[in-house]
């Protein structure tokens, strides 16, 4: 496990954020994390799950950082699915 | 003493140019310093300025203008003006102290430069002129704001600001220092003078006069009239050096260093600027909205500048006319959500009267904007004003070192992608938040791939602890001086924002 800074944001925000997430943190956690920094404080929350996509990229729930081959800075997008 | 018309000696005892016997033309000239960019040395004896001023008329005129300035400022300081204005207002002038007093004085060490290492007398003498124009408005930009310093501790920010890492201060000293700070003096001559003097500070403040005596406040119209008066004169150091430039056949170095700082200039415009007229100045007063202004009064005025000289719009025309649409509105929504970092108190300006005039100024600003708005106004009015603080950090742009806003570009509509551009190079990864500040980069990255923006600094371990709280310590920002809502959230508690 070690400390993972990405650049993120929710679909429909209006500006990138600092997260910081775990290198084998699911994609779920990774999301939530992000979407903490944004949801119910810029966007509306819904009542949706929110996916993670990388370089245009779905990501499945269950992968990690780690195993989708992210480097640390790259720009993760959350979206409702 | 003769009574010669000035016309009658004025050349003779400015144009003391000479052939260097001595010392070789670099040694007199380094090209750090001064850069001719391969013109000849005699062909830069040429340079003539359009406005001429011997240092007797000049020293006349000057004084003039501090004794009427400091008159204004001798009765207003012990008057109740300050406490009545705008909270907007005191936002804007809070921030304008901030960002612009030492830079003036900075200013002055780019005008000396060009006054030593200037490639003609004639030159030298006026950029002597500018280099005390600029330690005036260093002088004056701290010392009006430490005149008021028992009404609001924080306008020592005019002097305390550039001695910080504040982030905005970051910014503006990394687009000051390649500007004029650590410039040469024939790049200055263009970027400063000609680019971001002729074509945004001498417009802003004829505007920002206009609007502080409107607003009622007739210390800050005083003092930014006058100083505007300095701009107007040693601002035309551009127009020469450009004909010099243009004759000799390098028209392509004078567009190259026109766009690249025409550029950088927007960003920081379009963030202070942009906030200010939009925002910060209250709606009764408004007489242009920042596009409004921009297209009026930077791009066709100085445009028109431009070809006159022969030069094109920069290849980024576009983008500047897309980003004028939307960046400054996601600007300051990021200054407001992140207010403790700044040293002014950002006021929303997006009460229902506010929002039908933005609405009007930017058709789709309620649907694009407003929603972010709609959620912290919600978030106020449910009791959980901490929502609308942060807890992490905005990325910024390894250029313009502002954050990052292309998702907002993309949720309204302007952009086709609201991902930012990014460059790996040297194991380091740049982010940038346009195609044209990731050019300013790239143009020369031996220039900037050393400098760490504050997010850099914050995952490098030099900010510590790296918290919001460690950060606002690395800015230089006691509790008491953070940003906090300039209106105490009246404007979420006032009536449902207006739907047009």
């Amino acid at each position: 496990m070690a400390m993972f800074p990405v650049q993120g944001f929710v679909d429909g925000d209006f500006v990138l954020v600092l997260a910081l997430v775990d290198d084998t943190d699911p994609m779920t956690v990774v999301a939530e994390k992000i979407a903490h920094h944004s949801v119910g404080k810029r966007v509306a929350a819904q009542d949706r799950p929110m996916k993670v996509k990388l370089r245009g990229e779905m990501q499945a729930d269950d992968a990690t950082l780690t195993s989708i081959g992210a480097a640390p800075l790259d720009v993760l997008e959350v979206v409702y699915a | 003493m003769p009574h010669l018309p000035r016309s009658e000696w004025y050349d003779l005892t400015r144009d003391m140019n000479w052939d260097l016997t001595y010392v070789t033309e670099d040694e007199a000239f380094p090209p750090a310093l001064s850069n001719s960019f391969g013109v000849p040395a005699e062909d830069w004896w040429a340079w003539d300025e359009p406005y001429k001023i011997a240092y007797a008329e000049y020293v006349h005129n000057q004084a003039g203008k501090d004794q009427g300035l400091f008159s204004v400022n001798n009765v207003i300081s012990r008057s109740g003006i300050f406490d009545n204005l705008d909270p907007g207002w005191k936002a804007a002038i809070l921030a304008h102290y901030g960002a612009i007093a030492v830079a003036e004085y900075q200013a002055s060490i780019g005008e000396s430069r060009m006054g030593r290492f200037g490639r003609a007398a004639a030159w030298r003498n006026m950029a002597t002129y500018g280099t005390l124009d600029e330690m005036r408005h260093g002088q004056l930009q701290t010392y009006f704001p430490y005149q008021a310093l028992h009404k609001e501790p924080r306008l020592d920010w005019a002097h305390k600001a550039y001695h910080t890492n504040e982030w905005g201060i970051i910014a503006a000293r990394h687009v000051f220092d390649d500007m004029f700070t650590a410039n040469d003096a024939v790049s200055t001559a263009i970027q400063l003078t000609f680019t971001f003097e002729t074509g945004f500070t001498n417009l802003q403040f004829l505007g920002m006069a206009a609007d502080a005596m409107k607003v009622g406040d007739l210390d800050f119209g005083a003092l930014i009239s006058s100083i505007q008066t300095d701009e107007a004169r040693h601002a035309q150091q551009g127009e020469p050096t450009l004909k010099v430039l243009v004759k000799a056949g390098k028209k392509d170095v004078a567009q190259n260093l026109l766009d690249k700082m025409f550029w950088r200039a927007w960003k920081l415009f379009s963030l202070l600027t942009g906030l200010s007229m939009d925002y910060y100045t209250p709606i009764e007063h408004r007489t242009h909205s920042f596009k409004e202004f921009m297209e009026e009064f930077i791009n066709k005025q100085f445009i028109d500048q431009f070809r006159d000289f022969g030069l094109e719009k920069p290849w980024y025309w576009d983008q500047l006319l897309n980003e004028m649409n939307w960046v400054h509105h996601a600007y300051h929504l990021g200054v407001y959500f992140w207010r403790p970092t700044v040293w002014w108190n950002p006021v929303a300006g997006v009460g229902p009267e506010e929002r039908a005039w933005l609405e009007e100024k930017y058709p789709g600003w309620n649907d694009s904007f407003g929603k972010y708005w709609d959620v912290m106004g919600e978030n106020v009015r449910a009791g959980h004003p901490e929502l609308t603080l942060p807890e992490t950090f905005p990325i910024v742009c390894n250029s313009c070192q502002v954050p990052v806003c292309t998702p907002a570009g993309y949720a309204a509509g302007y952009l086709d992608s609201p991902l930012p551009y990014q460059l790996d190079l040297g194991g380091r990864r740049y982010t940038f938040c346009s195609e044209p500040c990731k050019w300013v980069f790239e143009e020369t990255p031996e220039q900037f791939a050393g400098h760490l923006s504050i997010i850099d600094r914050l995952l490098g371990g030099i900010i510590q602890p790296p918290s919001i709280e460690g950060a606002l310590a690395y800015m230089g920002l006691s509790p008491e001086e953070c940003g906090v809502d300039g209106t105490d959230y009246a404007w979420a508690h006032a009536t449902a924002p207006a739907k047009v």
